[in-house]
């Protein structure tokens, strides 16, 4: 009598096991359950470690709090590098160093704009604000004229996605010895000298005022990327050419005006992104190549193309790298977060949130 | 003047040479088809008139203008649109968004009269407006597709192999639809088919290209009642 559920032996050529096979057409929605425990598991573990490390649940509600701060910053750079790859097809390499144009530029126009008092609780001034604004364009531009002189003609030209990646890679290095030719590679801070208390909030949580007021303006971003992509017709537009994008161009829709678009929301969100951990950390030359692992974590983690995967990865990669500090040096920590991905792609290697493939 | 006008293309992918010297006219309000065995060469030609590939030799005309270096979306623009054979939905939008993308060109604010015109021919996709089109099955995708193309009430309708990977009672369907639509005054269309018969049943005029190549020309009865084109690519 054979037992359906027996794997082992079933014998190299009879094909996927029976459970496989019952599932098949419900496997997509029926593999994110483990992969949602999964990761439950790994948070509980790190708790159990970081209170064997003698950490206090104090602190690690802190970390973890902490962490879905930093997720939220991480968030505003995984949405613009998973609408770039779901449009355009290719990683991305130099994002990270997209950000930290934003988060120098502002910085440029911080030192001429007035506003520097700090407002409430907050550690910025109104300058900080204006400066981001401002800077987003900036980065747009950067992202469109890097495109336009790089990745387009390889577009024209049918170019394979490994060498849409190299080039990415070439422009990564390029814009970082931009930003070394012009500020050096010393450390800046956005307000060098101030003090930053943080607020003390229930169940003993320290937090300093200014990220929660990031993680909120990640939300309120990601939120409105969200409106543009499920209301708007340019939105629908993106999400149409990052599904098929030869029909796309069937259906009279102008894909290179739907690249540029994707370019200018993602740039403009890594200024944000930029900003924001400039004003958490510090400014310095190397800000953005640091994120980037964490970055293509948390987006491949969420499913590379799925902006609410991007959200959502974003988030988990912040409080596993906070969280992991409680037992480990904080040094190792993109090597949990890379850990973690590995994790997440051996479960459900679509990720969590993209279809499972049509 | 013939609204599309292929006059003697050589088209292929990179070096290779698919179509040699072929021509072909579609006047206004007309059904054509054009049939062959595979490898023939017919849905390079639908390719190269709606400007997915340019041909190295010969015009396209539509509508009196040359179009043989257009983009596709350009084509679309000045009214032709394309149903491909595969891969001829949005899976990730809903039915409704697919038919809003086909109507992207749209500057006027008539969207929601013509996927009123829309679900009046095709009620089932009204039932299903919300639905992922991914989820639907092949016939329900053609529809999809279909309506799409029709959304910016082109003059002529390009249609690759409508049938393929359809059951029969579809099939029917689908070519009961393309009648209808081209009734009274509806777009002309130019269809590429496998299953020449049903094909030319409803067809005014029809080209069968074999080795990419024009073979036979003539009226759809005609073709339909060759005897040599019978034995040929009829099936007998």
């Amino acid at each position: 009598m054979t037992n359906e559920n027996a794997t082992i032996a079933a014998g190299p050529d009879a094909g996927p096991p029976a459970q496989e096979r019952v599932s098949k057409e419900g496997a997509v929605g029926n593999n994110r359950r483990p992969l949602y425990l999964a990761i439950l598991a790994v948070f509980v573990l790190f708790w159990v470690l970081g209170l064997w490390a003698g950490k206090s649940t104090t602190t690690l509600l802190n970390l973890t709090v902490e962490g879905i701060m930093l997720g939220g910053i991480l968030a505003l750079g995984s949405m613009g590098l998973t609408l770039v790859y779901g449009v355009l097809k290719f990683a991305n390499f130099a994002h990270g160093d997209l950000m930290t144009i934003g988060a120098f530029v502002a910085f440029a126009l911080m030192q001429v704009l007035p506003g520097s008092e700090a407002i409430a609780s907050f550690s910025f001034g109104w300058g900080l604000l204006v400066a981001m604004v401002l800077a987003a364009p900036v980065v747009a531009a950067v992202a469109l004229a890097v495109d336009f002189l790089l990745f387009r003609p390889l577009r024209r030209r049918g170019a394979s996605v490994v060498l849409f990646t190299m080039a990415s890679l070439a422009a990564m290095f390029f814009l970082r010895s931009v930003i070394y030719l012009i500020w050096g590679a010393d450390y800046h801070f956005f307000y060098p000298g101030r003090a930053n208390p943080a607020m003390h909030l229930p169940f003993g949580i320290t937090l300093q005022a200014d990220k929660i007021f990031i993680f909120v303006l990640a939300l309120v971003v990601v939120g409105a990327v969200w409106i543009l992509l499920e209301r708007t017709r340019m939105g629908k537009a993106m999400r149409a050419t990052a599904n098929n994008p030869d029909l796309a161009q069937v259906r009279g829709i102008n894909t290179e005006r739907v690249i540029q678009w994707t370019w200018i929301i993602g740039g403009s969100m890594a200024a944000a992104g930029g900003v924001m951990y400039g004003l958490a950390s510090q400014l310095r030359p190397e800000m953005g190549f640091v994120l980037l692992l964490p970055l293509f974590a948390g987006t491949i983690l969420g499913g590379i193309g799925s902006p609410l995967g991007a959200l959502v990865g974003a988030l988990i990669i912040g409080i596993a790298f906070q969280l992991s500090s409680g037992f480990i040096d904080p040094t190792y920590g993109p090597g949990v977060a890379f850990l973690l991905m590995i994790l997440v792609l051996i479960i459900r290697p679509q990720g969590m949130f993209t279809m499972g493939g049509d | 003047m013939p609204l599309l006008e292929v006059d003697g293309i050589t088209a292929g992918y990179g070096d290779s040479e698919i179509l040699h010297n072929v021509s072909m006219r579609v006047e206004p309000g007309e059904i054509v088809s054009i049939i062959g065995p595979n490898g023939a060469g017919k849905s390079t030609l639908m390719k190269a008139v709606f400007g997915l590939l340019h041909p190295k030799s010969g015009t396209i005309r539509f509508d009196g203008h040359d179009i043989s270096r257009l983009e596709p979306y350009q084509i679309v623009e000045r009214g032709m649109c394309y149903v491909p054979q595969v891969a001829n939905v949005f899976t990730e939008l809903t039915v409704e968004e697919n038919l809003e993308m086909g109507a992207f060109l749209l500057r006027e604010g008539t969207l929601d009269e013509r996927k009123g015109r829309i679900y009046d021919l095709f009620p089932r996709l009204k039932e299903r407006r919300r639905q992922r089109a991914g989820k639907m099955s092949g016939g329900e995708r053609q529809m999809v597709a279909m309506g799409a193309a029709l959304m910016l009430d082109p003059k002529l309708v390009l249609m690759d192999e409508p049938s393929a990977g359809l059951s029969p009672v579809m099939v029917e369907m689908i070519f009961e639809r393309i009648e209808e639509i081209n009734r009274n005054d509806g777009p002309a269309m130019l269809i590429v088919e496998q299953n020449a018969r049903l094909s030319l049943k409803m067809s005014d005029r029809g080209y069968v290209l074999a080795a990419g190549e024009n073979r036979f020309e003539g009226t759809g009865p005609g073709l339909l009642n060759d005897p040599e084109v019978g034995r040929l690519y009829l099936g007998g």
